[in-house]
């Protein structure tokens, strides 16, 4: 009983150590604070303006700003959490990880709840920004609602980010390359930009394995109602997203073990002189 | 000036190999053209969607232009000043550069032809994407094809130096300053008008555009390919014009990234930031 408890307790300090690292790490540089923000809302912004140039209904400038906004915590998955095993490998931090008596899962999740904490403040200018700047259209009374299946959204995105994470866990340099793979293609297929309808329906049915994809759907569906051109009925998202949430922890579990412990028999978790 | 050109030979080798040895031939060129197209079609979805507004093929097609050329200001322009990082952090080898009987900014210009080159494959594969599978009339027999070759030379002349400029910056700022290239690049993919006209900007933004030189290189690279003007606040100017803007404002860049480099390598230098890690 009392080992249960301490595994509890050490793991719980280790969630806290790691989101902990993030999110002084986010306050104390302010460039960072700057490149978190600002910058990315400018690049937001150009994606408003090809609507606004195209004379499209302003609709369509809500849906960039809330893609925008969810880009951000793509990013952090992709750069923050999947591929961080990997810095963490290049510096020598990998292996204190692995000879602590300490979940991976709970590192991981320690990271991806400083990655939010990080991620929120480019998510709130973005957002903020899209009304203020650019008038578009929120309806506040539908917030309520939109904010817990954005929940629901990140918990299960962020559990695919642990499976990547495994899965970058045994790579080397083309960690970083297939980082990058991951970005403006899946921006494409999960619609950040655009309804994901308009794919078709046998791309947009293919994308909805990203949960990034269905939560977006489904945000707007809950702001926007029909003007939002949803792919899956609302009434549907929710499960879709708590059942990719439960299938993708499940994997990430048992990826993060049979990863490690094939790293391990290929000496793949540390570098030549650490 | 001998010994600089070795150092950029030698240092662009290098940049290949950290760029592309890390996998098969066919798997990096799937890697150099994913950005380009994923990009373009998602500008062809967004306009698609619309179409049944006042979106045309035409309108697409100069989005589609401005889209695919810009992709070597965000290639070049974050390679070069991501090299400072991986470098400094991730290989540890900047201090190395720094003890070695050579110039830092050669080193990092070679870097930037290797990211120019994989850049350009990134551009040609989106133009031939955009002229056989979207069926866009992108040149004929009238496209001085010469030209636009020399245009694009002489915008890329532009965004090395700029990024010479970002990499003057990543030498006195933490890792995840990378966020402040990318930013900056979004920043000039929103201010060059690169996917919409510019036009749409409000005043103050349109006259730092007009002080860019990438708003005057894409619009002349338009105008070379398409054979019309596509900016209205640049629709008077001929197209000499734009030449002598780019050329100048290329040059001012030049002179520009030279004292800031120099200025932020003292920077760096002086503060103990060449062997700085900053990878939380």
């Amino acid at each position: 009983m009392n080992g249960w408890r301490e595994r509890l307790r050490m793991n719980l300090g280790a969630i806290g150590a790691r989101a902990r690292v993030r999110v002084v790490a986010s306050w104390r540089e302010r460039s960072w604070i700057v490149g978190e923000t600002i910058f990315p809302f400018l690049a937001m912004s150009a994606f408003v303006l090809v609507y606004r140039g195209l004379k499209a209904p302003r609709i369509y400038e809500a849906f960039v700003v809330l893609g925008g906004a969810m880009i951000a915590y793509w990013n952090n998955i992709l750069w923050s959490m999947a591929s961080q095993f990997f810095w963490e490998k290049e510096q020598g931090q990998l292996q204190l990880y692995l000879i602590t008596p300490i979940s991976r899962m709970a590192i991981l999740l320690g990271m991806a709840l400083g990655g939010i904490a990080m991620t929120t403040s480019r998510a709130v200018v973005i957002l903020t920004g899209g009304i203020l700047v650019f008038g578009i259209p929120f309806p506040w009374d539908r917030a309520l609602p939109a904010f817990g299946l954005f929940l629901l959204t990140l918990g299960a995105v962020y559990s695919l980010g642990m499976i990547l994470s495994s899965l970058f866990l045994m790579w080397g340099r083309e960690a970083w390359y297939t980082a990058t793979l991951f970005q403006e293609p899946i921006h494409l297929a999960s619609g950040f930009y655009f309804p994901v309808r308009a794919l078709g329906t046998v791309a947009a049915s293919l994308a909805s394995i990203l949960p990034i994809a269905v939560g977006l759907d489904g945000i707007r569906q809950v702001l926007y109602g029909e003007a939002a051109h949803g792919f899956l009925p609302l009434r549907w998202i929710p499960v879709v997203l708590v059942a990719l949430l439960a299938l993708f922890l499940f994997l990430a579990h048992r990826s993060l073990a049979f990863m490690e412990n094939m790293g391990k028999r290929e000496g793949r978790l540390t570098l030549r002189g650490d | 000036m001998k010994r600089s050109l070795e150092v950029i030979r030698a240092s662009s080798w290098l940049g290949w190999q950290v760029e592309a040895n890390w996998a098969d031939p066919f798997l990096f060129f799937v890697y150099a053209i994913a950005k380009p197209l994923a990009t373009t079609l998602i500008l062809f979805f967004m306009v698609r969607i619309v179409s049944g507004g006042s979106a045309t093929e035409d309108t697409f097609l100069f989005l589609f232009l401005g889209n695919t050329f810009f992709l070597y200001v965000t290639e070049v322009l974050i390679g070069i000043s991501w090299a400072v990082f991986r470098d400094r952090e991730d290989y540890e080898t900047l201090k190395y550069i720094y003890t070695a009987p050579i110039h830092f900014l050669p080193y990092l210009l070679g870097r930037g032809v290797t990211k120019m080159a994989t850049a350009t494959l990134g551009v040609l594969v989106a133009l031939v994407f955009g002229r056989f599978v979207l069926g866009l009339p992108i040149g004929d027999a009238h496209t001085p094809w010469g030209l636009v070759v020399l245009a694009t030379l002489l915008g890329l002349v532009a965004v090395v130096w700029l990024g010479i400029i970002l990499a003057g910056a990543s030498l006195i700022v933490a890792r995840h300053s990378i966020n402040m290239n990318e930013g900056l690049s979004g920043l000039f993919y929103l201010l060059s008008g690169a996917v919409f006209p510019l036009e749409v900007l409000p005043g103050w933004a349109r006259t730092i555009s007009l002080g860019l030189p990438f708003t005057y290189w894409l619009e002349l690279l338009r105008r070379l390919i398409l054979g019309r003007p596509y900016a209205a606040p640049l629709a008077h100017m001929p197209d000499m014009t734009l030449w002598g803007v780019l050329a100048l404002s290329t040059a001012v860049l030049t002179v520009f990234a030279l004292l800031w480099f120099r200025w932020c390598e003292h920077v760096a230098r002086s503060r103990g930031l060449i062997d700085w890690k900053s990878n939380y």
